[in-house]
């Protein structure tokens, strides 16, 4: 056949060219597909597992029908890597997931966006908001858990005091490898009241941990070992996390129990990244995350206390039965920003004290 | 010798290239955020010299590390040994099967030895069945339970040094020595292990330097007093952002790994 050019060819290469250029014309939007996809999509980044399923079908699903935003979900919150994000200024993510600690030392170094009071009612909080750049989430209930087969109604200590009179309650503990929480349980035991906690008595605090100290076999790293140190009989009463043992006796297996009689409870705040790509829809996505409907119904999953107080009558009886109560003045609230001042000092102190 | 040296430069140059780009720009980096907070400064070096914290958990790395190294040492060298004297598809076998740990996460792992160590575990039920009475050794939340779970992970980079070294060997050394009478221990104690020193001390030092900077098993598996170095480099890095601290305990620990792979060369020369 002559190689000529047929009209079509002409046409196919004329469109060639021209899209050629358009692409050209183009490359900037290709390059910034942050500002191209700005209001319809964000990334969250939360915590792995069975908490991950819970926020995306209680949380994410209903906010990705009612606004249309795409929300795509990333493993571990790590501030380190926010860190980075920020020294690099390549900010990845756009909704922070984070425990108190990580929530407050973030709000120190500048990390997060300052949000809009508007976007909650906080007479609806059961937690004020700390700072202009944190969105309390929801809270969840630390104390004492054992295994209720080998120690039935009576045997078991029920709040810190208890907890740490190993004399009335001889028995091998847990505590986490950190100060915040192990202080604060040590103080409560001492006999300060909740109300009057903070600021910490540290010296005062060590006093008491001395004195459990031989009787802690474990120090725990990693969450999932409060309840397994019960299970398999290395410990007799652990600090763990009353969302942690429903989980468990749901599962089944060894059962757990929980006791309620006195709970240290923390926050876990929602934060926007300074400088997120997707700004606006993130501030609608933390909005969505307080209303009443999706506190219900992410809390009913996660076992944990919604934030707004307006989800409680929302929620399954069920889950409800694993809130504790925290208009009691038993039941503490921990003080992050407490915590972003003295950690990084106390924790190392800690530290050097349980291997000395 | 130009020949040898542009050949060398063709083999090695990409992989130098690569180690380059992505081992040593950011160890760099490291290195720059160890000593600089905005200007230059040994703060973070002598904070962490006169902190307790750092000398109490050098102290353990170090005990750790040798002692893990010195147990799959004596664990991995029969099983080396064994292994050089099976046809070669017998040993491609049971190279498997040393292998095997190797493919399971380290974390399934260290979960696995709370359920055998542990004191309702498989080893403490046993005992107790076999006595008759409840028996309770402490093998887990102490320094036993971390060398196990670390001898586990540890031995197949013990085996495959030594089995190289072991198969190295020339057999008619050991022909010679048959022929002239000598006893299998005799054999083992003037040709094998002699000629072996190199693959011991290879195996010795990668997991010695390995040992360093474990984290999960320690924690996982050790009681109180087994804090080692990298549980205080994540602290650093992670929950306090002193990027300045955890910087300085990576070259230091950086330093004690090239300290002891310079001793182990030497020794390596000096044994070949």
């Amino acid at each position: 056949m002559p190689m000529q050019d047929s009209p079509s060819r002409l046409i196919s290469r004329r469109r060639v060219v021209a899209s050629a250029a358009a692409a050209t014309l183009a490359m900037p939007l290709v390059f910034r597909p942050r500002r191209a996809r700005a209001n319809n999509n964000l990334v969250f980044v939360t915590w792995g597992g069975t908490y991950k399923s819970s926020v995306v079908a209680g949380l994410i699903k209903p906010f990705q029908a009612a606004t249309g935003i795409t929300v795509t979900v990333v493993d571990t919150p790590d501030l380190a890597k926010v860190k980075a994000q920020m020294m690099t200024g390549n900010v990845a993510w756009d909704v922070f997931d984070a425990p108190g600690a990580m929530g407050a030392s973030g709000s120190r170094d500048g990390f997060w966006e300052p949000l809009d009071p508007a976007m909650f009612k906080s007479d609806d909080l059961s937690v004020p908001p700390p700072t202009k750049d944190l969105a309390p989430f929801y809270t969840w209930a630390g104390g004492v858990a054992y295994d209720p087969k080998r120690f039935p109604d009576g045997k078991h200590p029920r709040n810190f005091a208890e907890d740490f009179d190993a004399k009335t309650f001889p028995g091998r503990r847990t505590f986490r490898n950190r100060i915040s929480e192990t202080l604060e349980a040590a103080l409560l035991a001492s006999g300060v009241p909740g109300p009057k906690l903070y600021p910490l008595d540290v010296e005062r605090g060590f006093k008491m941990l001395d004195a459990i100290k031989p009787h802690v076999v474990k120090w725990i790293e990693s969450t999932p070992e409060t309840i397994t140190m019960l299970q398999q009989d290395e410990a007799d009463f652990s600090y763990s996390y009353a969302s942690r043992v429903k989980t468990t006796r749901a599962a089944g297996g060894v059962p757990v129990d929980f006791s309620f009689g006195q709970t240290l409870n923390g926050l876990e705040y929602l934060a926007v990244l300074k400088g997120a790509p997707n700004k606006e829809a993130a501030m609608k996505f933390v909005a969505f995350a307080l209303q009443a409907q999706q506190q219900a119904a992410v809390m009913n999953l996660l076992g944990n206390a919604p934030a707004n107080k307006r989800a409680l009558p929302m929620m399954s009886a069920e889950a409800r039965r694993w809130l504790p109560d925290l208009s009691l003045p038993q039941n503490v609230v921990l003080n992050d920003m407490w915590w972003a001042d003295n950690f990084d000092k106390l924790n190392r102190r800690f530290l050097e004290w349980i291997i000395s | 010798m130009r020949r040898t040296y542009t050949e060398g430069m063709l083999y090695m140059g990409p992989a130098v290239l690569l180690s380059l780009a992505i081992l040593a720009l950011p160890l760099g980096y490291v290195l720059y955020t160890s000593l600089f907070d905005p200007h230059f400064t040994l703060q973070a070096y002598t904070d962490l010299l006169s902190s307790k914290l750092f000398e109490r958990s050098l102290l353990t790395t170090i005990e750790v590390s040798v002692t893990a190294a010195v147990v799959s040492l004596l664990l991995g060298y029969p099983v080396a040994l064994h292994l050089a004297r099976q046809p070669p598809r017998k040993r491609a076998l049971y190279m498997i099967l040393v292998l095997l740990p190797f493919w399971t996460s380290v974390l399934v792992k260290s979960y696995a030895f709370t359920v055998i160590l542990g004191r309702d575990g498989l080893i403490n039920s046993m005992l107790s069945m076999i006595v008759g009475q409840k028996i309770v050794l402490p093998m887990i939340f102490n320094r036993f339970g971390v060398i196990v779970g670390m001898t586990n992970y540890l031995v197949p980079f013990v085996v495959m040094p030594l089995l190289a070294g072991l198969l190295a060997i020339d057999p008619a050394l050991r022909r010679a020595a048959e022929i002239m009478g000598a006893k299998p221990a005799r054999i083992f104690f003037s040709i094998t292990l002699p000629l072996s020193v190199p693959g011991i001390v290879a195996a010795f030092s990668t997991t010695t330097v390995m040992s360093l900077g474990f984290f999960v098993i320690p924690a996982l598996l050790g009681g109180p007093h087994d804090m080692m170095m990298a549980n205080l480099v994540d602290f650093f890095t992670r929950q306090t952002l002193d990027w300045h601290a955890a910087s300085a305990i990576g070259m230091i620990l950086l330093v004690i790994v090239v300290v002891i792979s310079f001793a182990a060369t030497r020794v390596r020369r000096i044994a070949a």
